[in-house]
């Protein structure tokens, strides 16, 4: 990076140890473990994001917590871990989205979404004098080639899942994925079955003002998040 | 026989005197009751010549708000492409809509950096959460702020529409309702149209609009007047011997 001093933060503090490994990579994939659960599921019409939100106390006003957000008209994401680093990817995704779309005049597909992310993160454990982002983010959302669900890494890795969880039990969670995620899934199904798999793992009673729904259907390819009201309905109708 | 330029002149005229394709133009916007209504006309010119017989002058700013645009059709299109791009990021920022006064401001802002050299004369209008707004953008970077508005070579002619009216109309007046204010818009914009040679085609219209619940909705009514149809038309298109008919283009009309 320009503009710093040559010697005091020309170096990366991503360094590689002995044995192969990249010490503050791992960290951070720690520091996504300790972040609160986030699941994601594949449908054939469509994506569902959900993640837990628990507030540390009662007096903080729920309604500022935004932790599904939009990046493009298509495509939504989740996080868990660092909230404050996700919202810098939140950002950056969202420009690089209509930078794609002023310059090539259509909608970047999800994964070109999700590589412009990934670069960004890689650049963070290659770079003088900064960390990696500590969290991973769930994007989704529809393109021409269908939907598509991908968890991007500190590291900059990405994978595209048919189901998936980060975060705090996310073994939990993916070992009850496993068993109920089938390719002939419907959206509505997804949603069900993402509630379902966090009521699993929830320390108490799941109401919707503890977790927040984004969905995407290939129907009208918009991303939007669900309302309480919608969410109550969906947890009320579940087993 | 009077003297005509060969097509290869034509050419070199419009290249040698650098007469890039401009809107010519008649633009407006009224305010009215509820909201705010924007006409254009379709007419695009490179000097003499009609380029576009048909073309687009009401450009999306964002779901609430609607930019006419005359001056350099480029000029007008990158404008205004740019700044929708921004106010769509502004509102995944702010979640919140769009306000015309941001809009304003950063067109201003653009404009105003470029000294007039971005030949772009905007009628600005939408409606947010404080209300219904019109605005006129002239390419230096200044604004007006006024409840009816007129830009481009037809907008003396609209003007005196809006101001006025004719023998048998009224022009503007205060609360307005939206269909009187669609007919007035449209009388403005034929004003131009048959009057200025820079106008001509047909009437665009857009309607923005606020109902009691607080939702905006806008109405984009492309090609809502065809005011100068094509006069004689073959019924069918001439059959070329060995070439596969695909499709009839629609806008044999214009």
């Amino acid at each position: 990076m320009s503009g710093f001093d040559s010697d005091r933060y020309s170096f990366s503090l991503t360094t590689f140890s002995p044995s192969g490994k990249l010490g503050q990579i791992d960290h951070a994939l720690a520091a996504v473990n300790n972040g609160s659960t986030s699941i994601g599921i594949k449908s054939h019409d469509g994506i569902v994001l959900v993640t837990e939100r628990k507030l540390k106390s009662a007096l903080i006003d729920k309604d500022s917590i935004k932790k599904v957000q939009i990046l493009a008209d298509n495509v939504g994401c989740v996080y868990s871990g660092i909230g404050a680093d996700s919202a810098v990817l939140v950002r950056s995704g969202r420009k690089n989205g209509e930078v794609y779309r002023r310059q090539f005049g259509e909608n970047p597909g999800v994964d070109t979404v999700a590589k412009d992310l990934t670069a960004k993160m890689q650049s963070y454990t290659q770079s003088g004098g900064v960390r990696p982002f500590g969290c991973s983010l769930l994007v989704g959302g529809v393109d021409p080639a269908g939907p598509s669900l991908w968890q991007v890494d500190p590291s900059g890795s990405s994978i595209r899942w048919k189901a998936t969880a980060i975060g705090k039990n996310s073994r939990t969670c993916k070992t009850f994925l496993e068993k109920r995620v089938t390719p002939d899934l419907s959206l509505d199904d997804a949603v069900k079955i993402a509630l379902l798999s966090l009521k699993e793992v929830f320390d108490g009673l799941l109401k919707a003002e503890h977790c927040e729904v984004g969905i995407i259907s290939t129907e009208d390819g918009l991303f939007r998040k669900m309302t309480d009201a919608e969410v109550t309905e969906q947890l009320d109708g579940l087993e | 026989m009077p003297k005509q330029d060969t097509p290869q002149q034509v050419l070199a005229g419009l290249t040698s005197k650098n007469q890039f394709t401009k809107t010519g133009t008649t633009i407006c916007g009224v305010i009215c009751k509820n909201g705010v209504v924007l006409g254009a006309d379709t007419r695009s010119t490179a000097g003499d010549i009609v380029m576009d017989k048909n073309c687009e002058k009401i450009h999306y700013i964002a779901p609430n708000i609607y930019c006419c645009g005359a001056g350099t059709a480029a000029d007008t299109e990158y404008t205004t492409e740019l700044i929708s791009s921004q106010c769509k990021l502004h509102r995944y920022r702010t979640d919140r809509d769009t306000r015309v006064a941001t809009a304003k401001t950063m067109l201003t802002r653009h404009l105003f950096q470029y000294q007039g050299h971005v030949s772009a004369a905007l009628v600005l209008g939408g409606v947010d959460v404080l209300g219904p707004h019109l605005h006129t953008i002239y390419p230096h970077g200044s604004t007006d702020t006024l409840p009816f508005v007129a830009m481009g070579s037809g907008s003396l002619a609209a003007i005196s529409m809006l101001e006025q009216g004719d023998a048998d109309h009224q022009g503007w007046r205060p609360n307005m309702e939206v269909e009187e204010a669609v007919d007035l818009v449209k009388r403005a914009i034929h004003a131009g149209i048959f009057n200025d040679m820079g106008s001509g085609s047909n009437v665009d219209i857009c309607v923005i609009t606020k109902d009691e619940a607080g939702k905006v909705a806008a109405d984009y009514r492309r090609n809502t007047d065809i005011a100068n149809p094509r006069k004689y038309r073959r019924d069918v298109p001439y059959k070329l011997p060995s070439t596969r008919l695909v499709e009839v283009n629609g806008d044999m009309d214009m």
